[in-house]
């Protein structure tokens, strides 16, 4: 899938750059791919960076101003004649304001649109409530036909951004407004829409997250394992649907407890789609979901609402410490069987 | 007055020891046509000023039952004069020891019979016979996993110092290809042994023998842990670190019951 002579940007460029500036490349080089690719925004192509595709080939961008269902709209339109959309927007608008067309017109004709949803989570901090996309998972997780992505990096970015591609039908990729710290040095770690990536290895406990709190987990089960002598198993979940049910057994089965971390409302999302895959499977294990709880979250800097909400690498180590002493065997009986 | 080490090593005795006594009556066909249908009682007991130590077995219709406490009238009691000189029986040298209970010698020939059995678990026995091979590799990772629980629940400092930190964790011991199977949990300075695969969770550490002969030379002392591993007589998954501290413990045991 990889353009012909190679990427436009460096995994040195993956250090500096932003998540929706790796995918503004990326987007930029597939057009020269595939010629049926077409770019739509609405008002917000230098803040999403799909300008570099729009620079790059003019003729196939399509700008709406600010009129998010118009261009969930056109963009089903020009799917069923072929064309592959890569609409973008902030993930507050992807799923709320035009939230109605991307279900009746996208996701129920299974149409092959990409959607890149930018600013997920609080990553927009200091723009306020109204921009921090904290619903925006429970809403499209429950929309039939959608694929539903979360990369946790740069180089996750880049790698979503080709795999969906190969999917013939409606994507949803969330990606952070930046800066978010690179964690995969290379593409080559096996990146697969749908199989979690194990970070780390460990059988005590194993920490879930998805997304820009991929990082802080990793963080996490370092400190953790140095200071605790912890032994914690990271999965980045970076596709939230479908699910990585085998992984998430596999971590149950082998850790009995399960930490999951979102940068996202803890009602619908990351740690509700987990819960899920374990109420089905009638096993027990001690259960934590950390994110943002049922509230609107404040103005801030991304990084001080992350440790505000403790999905952060200081959150993160204080919750396993707290879930590493909660019984799930009340029926224990320490007496030796001989 | 018995020292703390003798009232820890008698524990192990009483607790580890005395229970693989059970493998014996399950695996070995001779040892189970004699005691096949064997009802009584055996007591251990040992002279201490504090108060005597010891525990008794318990055999109903062939079935045993390790019992952790002192009665009054057994059918057959073993006494020993102190508490060191029960544990050196059981490590297998010579002492003096009053028998109480000639008018059951039956019994008394058939229990003999299976404390000489439990000569196996020195390190000095090499059996060549496949049976007795299988019966020490099993009594004896049956016995020091239980043994390593008794040590902690005993209170003995390092043990329980590292107990004490260490979350809920499964240390596994087994023999590919055979049922030998046995675990210690630890949990928060809290421990317990048990038999089989542990199911529930995947272990943290697991000592896994490739077969009975591989685990023989490990289990006789003849080969250290880093050279069996080395020469794949043993794989060892999970952490090493705290593999090679359970290992440290495994030789105090050792140390203890020789």
């Amino acid at each position: 899938m990889t353009p012909e002579g190679g990427l436009a940007w460096t995994v040195y460029d993956a250090n500096k750059l932003a998540s929706r500036e790796i995918y503004g490349i990326v987007l930029a080089d597939l057009g020269a791919m595939y010629p049926n690719i077409v770019g739509l925004s609405a008002d917000l192509a230098k803040s999403t960076k799909i300008e570099t595709f729009g620079n790059r080939f003019p003729d196939r961008f399509f700008n709406f101003g600010i009129a998010e269902q118009n261009m969930f709209g056109a963009a089903a339109g020009m799917a069923k004649v072929g064309l592959i959309p890569f609409v973008s927007t902030f993930s507050v608008f992807a799923s709320l304001r035009a939230g109605e067309f991307l279900r009746t017109d996208i996701c129920y004709q299974n149409l092959n649109c990409k959607i890149i949803a930018t600013h997920g989570g609080t990553s927009f901090g200091s723009a306020g409530t109204t921009h921090h996309a904290t619903e925006d998972l429970s809403i499209v997780r429950a929309l039939a036909n959608l694929t539903v992505v979360v990369p946790a990096d740069g180089i996750e970015t880049a790698n979503a951004v080709r795999a969906c591609m190969d999917i013939n039908g409606p994507v949803y990729i969330r990606i952070g407004r930046g800066f978010d710290p690179p964690i995969y040095k290379s593409e080559d770690y096996g990146f697969k829409i749908g199989k979690a990536v194990t970070m780390c290895e460990g059988t005590d406990i194993a920490v879930i997250a998805t997304g820009a709190t991929v990082f802080h987990a990793v963080n996490a089960a370092n400190i953790l394992k140095q200071e605790d002598g912890l032994s914690v198993r990271v999965l980045n979940m970076h596709t939230i649907k479908p699910i990585d049910e085998e992984a998430i057994m596999k971590a149950l089965q082998d850790t009995r407890r399960i930490l999951t971390v979102e940068d996202h409302n803890v009602i619908g999302g990351l740690g509700s789609a987990v819960a899920d895959v374990i109420a089905a499977s009638g096993k027990g294990c001690a259960f934590t979901k950390v994110g943002i709880p049922d509230t609107f979250t404040p103005h801030g800097y991304p990084e001080d609402l992350m440790n505000l909400y403790k999905t952060d690498t200081d959150g993160i180590v204080g919750k396993v410490r707290e879930i590493m002493g909660r019984e799930f065997e009340a029926d224990e009986d320490w007496e030796d069987e001989v | 007055m018995a020292t703390e080490n003798d009232l820890l090593t008698a524990r192990i005795v009483c607790r580890a020891v005395l229970p693989v006594i059970k493998v014996a009556l399950q695996d070995d066909p001779k040892v189970k046509k004699n005691f096949a249908n064997v009802t009584g009682t055996v007591q251990f007991l040992a002279k201490d000023p504090a108060g005597p130590v010891g525990a008794h077995l318990k055999f109903e219709k062939g079935e045993l039952e390790v019992v952790q406490e002192l009665i009054d009238n057994p059918d057959l009691q073993f006494t020993f004069s102190s508490v060191a000189k029960m544990n050196a029986m059981f490590a297998g040298k010579m002492v003096l020891f009053g028998i109480k209970g000639f008018t059951k010698v039956g019994l008394l020939i058939k229990i003999l019979g299976v404390l000489m059995g439990l000569k196996i678990l020195m390190p000095t026995a090499k059996p060549k016979n496949p049976l007795q091979a299988y019966l020490k590799v099993k009594m004896t990772l049956y016995m020091v996993s239980t043994a390593l629980s008794q040590l902690n629940k005993f209170g003995d400092e390092e043990m329980k110092k590292w107990t004490e930190r260490q979350p809920e964790r499964i240390y596994q011991w087994s023999v590919d290809g055979t049922d030998i199977a046995c675990w210690l949990k630890i949990k928060a300075g809290q421990t317990k042994a048990g038999r089989g695969m542990y199911e529930r969770r995947q272990p943290f550490v697991h000592m896994r023998f490739t077969s009975v002969d591989n685990a023989l030379p490990v289990l006789s002392n003849s080969v250290d842990t880093v050279s069996a591993i080395a020469t794949g007589l043993v794989i060892s998954d999970g952490s090493p670190e705290y593999g090679g501290k359970l290992g440290d413990f495994m030789l105090k045991i050792a140390a203890l019951l020789s």
